[in-house]
């Protein structure tokens, strides 16, 4: 055994003698984003606005929120943290004028082969509607693979990507897909209009290899974090993004169908149990006692004790008329104070499988969506006086 | 199977030795040699590619060899034939950084640059038939050298990408991150990739202790790749090079 080992050991002597010296980095991203100084703390709402941390690297804009772009400087300097050894263009920190719009920023990697752009912005936080149509969208590409992306326009014309699905997830194990192949795409038959189709799909193969049988179609207010969709899959949902309103109700329309075969997350077909939509919305306290970031996942986003009030349609009977939802917020009153410093985060949510995080539903289930409209209290008040 | 081999030549050799009943061994026309042995060694590109980083481990693996070779030697020149069975087998961890891969499985396909940990298995069972020319130096020694051609039985070539993350595509692709646990991280398996039959040289020495009783060492020096060459995920052309390490018994 000994004369074995010394064997195997001498092997890999011989290798590790022959490990090249390392490469220059490949990678090309921006990691993190800040505004340093006092001088500028008065555009954003509060400091901790003024730093982007683990920007995703699927991301590819970075956006700061500010109260308002009227105060903005004509310019100002903004700091990146980005792959080690990779060069940034305009240079690091340098002023530039962002009251025009998006900057775009390009990120050169170590080994110069290769170049990541990002659109730099600065935007105010308020939508001029909170009355959603689902009109627009983006087509992406993606490995030769396609998908939709909803986004909303403010007056100025202005893109706010508010919306995320776990449609780029649901492409890493395809190819050659379309937008209608993924499991949330823009229909042209919406109730008014484009709609929102939300469908549960089997994950392939390779999403059974991972454990994670079927995807189910999800539109979100928040981000959809790529990086966690195998570590973690209730981390990849982000939900939320800040308000500075008290949401009352939510409405809209939709159409539902479940599918046939009920499975659990082994793909083990459950006879006693048919496919639920779920359509919910929840507002929360955005900041932990430390002053932290806190954002709602998978995991939590019903039970977090962040939760200020949340609505959930109590049920969505399958039809396949457009039938109307309506839902109420209810829960704790918000604190004036804090929705003033921009303390608190609304997310919206549409899934055609309700345990869908957990991969749990249908394959087959569809839900439509279309014309959902928040309304508030501070609005109803204005309207009033 | 290939226990049932291994049993049967230790049963052999000890009862070759108890017996011990042959004639005299020098200028001998022919010869028959029963061989015992083990492999170690890789399957590996020439020349560790940039993207390995360090490895991190290397494991003992089944690899023995055993088999029985026909010698003829009219003078000090002679030829040798015969078939082995064996396992060029293969354990190890190493650490990557952009190192390129692709996950298959079904209809659903993953590719890109894989930056973490790589637990690699390669298992090869085979029929090798050696053709050598042989050479005496000496009294005890024999130099041998020639192709070799193996029939592979059993292969497998799999592993586990963990503890890092995927850039799907290239570097700018999105980011995949891998945990440390199964469902977190992506297996990959290329078995049925892997040629059926491979070719090399293989040289070395027989040394004669006693009368029948032998060591022998021979350098087994893949010169086709381990994969079939319109197979493009693996980079680098991977050979199977392996050094044998045994005893034989001639007669």
């Amino acid at each position: 055994m000994k004369i074995r080992y010394s064997f195997a050991l001498l092997f890999v002597l011989l290798l590790t003698s022959c490990i090249k010296d390392e490469l220059p980095n490949a990678e090309c991203d921006i990691l993190s984003a800040w505004v340093e100084g006092d001088q500028y703390a008065d555009i954003f709402y509060n400091k901790s606005q003024m730093r982007l941390e683990n920007i995703s690297a699927s991301e590819k804009e970075v956006v700061f929120t500010v109260r308002s772009l009227i105060s903005m400087p004509k310019k100002l300097p903004v700091h990146f943290e980005i792959t080690p050894g990779a060069t940034i263009e305009p240079a690091n920190g340098s002023e530039q004028d962002f009251t025009k719009g998006p900057v775009t920023y390009t990120v050169t990697s170590e080994d110069g082969e290769w170049k990541r752009q990002y659109a730099v912005a600065f935007k105010e936080l308020n939508l001029p509607t909170y009355k959603f149509s689902f009109e627009n969208y983006e087509t992406v590409e993606l490995y030769g693979n396609y998908y939709h992306e909803f986004y909303e326009v403010d007056q100025s014309g202005t893109h706010h990507n508010i919306w995320a699905s776990g449609n780029s997830g649901a492409v890493l194990v395809k190819t050659d897909s379309k937008p209608e192949d993924q499991p949330t795409y823009s229909t042209p038959n919406g109730y008014a209009g484009r709609g929102v189709c939300l469908n549960t799909q089997d994950a392939g193969s390779l999403g059974h290899l991972f454990g994670k049988p079927i995807a189910a179609g999800n539109l979100f207010m928040g981000k959809f974090i790529l990086e966690n969709v195998l570590v973690d899959a209730l981390k990849a949902t982000e939900f939320g993004r800040p308000i500075d309103r008290v949401p009352v109700r939510v409405t809209g329309y939709y159409k539902y169908h479940p599918g046939a075969v009920f499975t659990d997350k082994d793909m083990h077909e459950i006879p006693s149990r048919t496919d639920e939509a779920s359509i919910y919305a929840v507002f929360y306290r955005n900041k932990d006692s430390e002053g932290k970031d806190v954002y709602l996942y998978g995991n939590d986003v019903l039970s977090s004790p962040y939760i200020v009030k949340k609505a959930q349609v109590a049920s969505l009977p399958p039809t396949d008329e457009w039938t109307r939802f309506e839902m109420f917020f209810e829960g704790d009153e918000a604190d004036t104070q804090i929705l003033t410093s921009q303390g608190y985060n609304m997310t919206l949510v549409f899934s055609s499988s309700k345990e869908g995080a957990s991969f749990e539903g249908a394959v087959g289930s569809v839900l439509y969506v279309d014309e959902v409209e928040v309304s508030f209290e501070e609005l109803e008040t204005t309207d009033a006086s | 199977m290939k226990r049932i081999i291994i049993i049967s030549l230790a049963f052999f050799m000890s009862l070759l030795l108890a017996g011990n009943t042959f004639g005299q061994e020098k200028n001998k026309f022919f010869h028959v040699i029963v061989r015992a042995g083990y492999n170690v060694g890789g399957t590996a590109p020439l020349g560790v590619p940039a993207t390995i980083r360090s490895i991190d481990s290397f494991k003992l693996t089944p690899s023995v060899m055993g088999g029985i070779d026909f010698q003829l030697t009219p003078g000090r020149w002679g030829i040798l034939a015969g078939v082995h069975y064996e396992n060029k087998a293969m354990d190890t961890e190493v650490t990557t950084k952009g190192y390129r891969m692709e996950l298959v499985k079904g209809d659903s396909r993953m590719e890109g640059l894989f930056t973490g940990h790589v637990k690699q298995e390669v298992t090869q069972w085979m029929l090798t038939i050696p053709v050598m020319l042989t050479c005496r130096l000496g009294n005890r020694v024999t130099w041998k050298v020639g192709p070799y051609i193996s029939i592979l039985t059993d292969k497998d070539f799999s592993g586990i990408a963990s503890d890092g993350y995927l850039r799907q595509g290239d570097p700018t692709g999105p980011r995949i991150n891998m945990g440390d646990k199964e469902g977190e991280w992506a297996t990959y398996d290329f078995s049925d990739e892997m040629e059926d039959r491979q070719y090399g040289v293989a040289m070395g020495f027989d040394w004669r202790v006693t009368r029948h009783l032998g060591i022998m060492t021979d350098v087994n020096w893949g010169l086709t790749g381990v994969f079939d060459s319109d197979f493009k995920t693996v980079e680098q052309t991977l050979y199977p090079i392996y050094a044998t390490v045994g005893l034989y018994l001639a007669f």
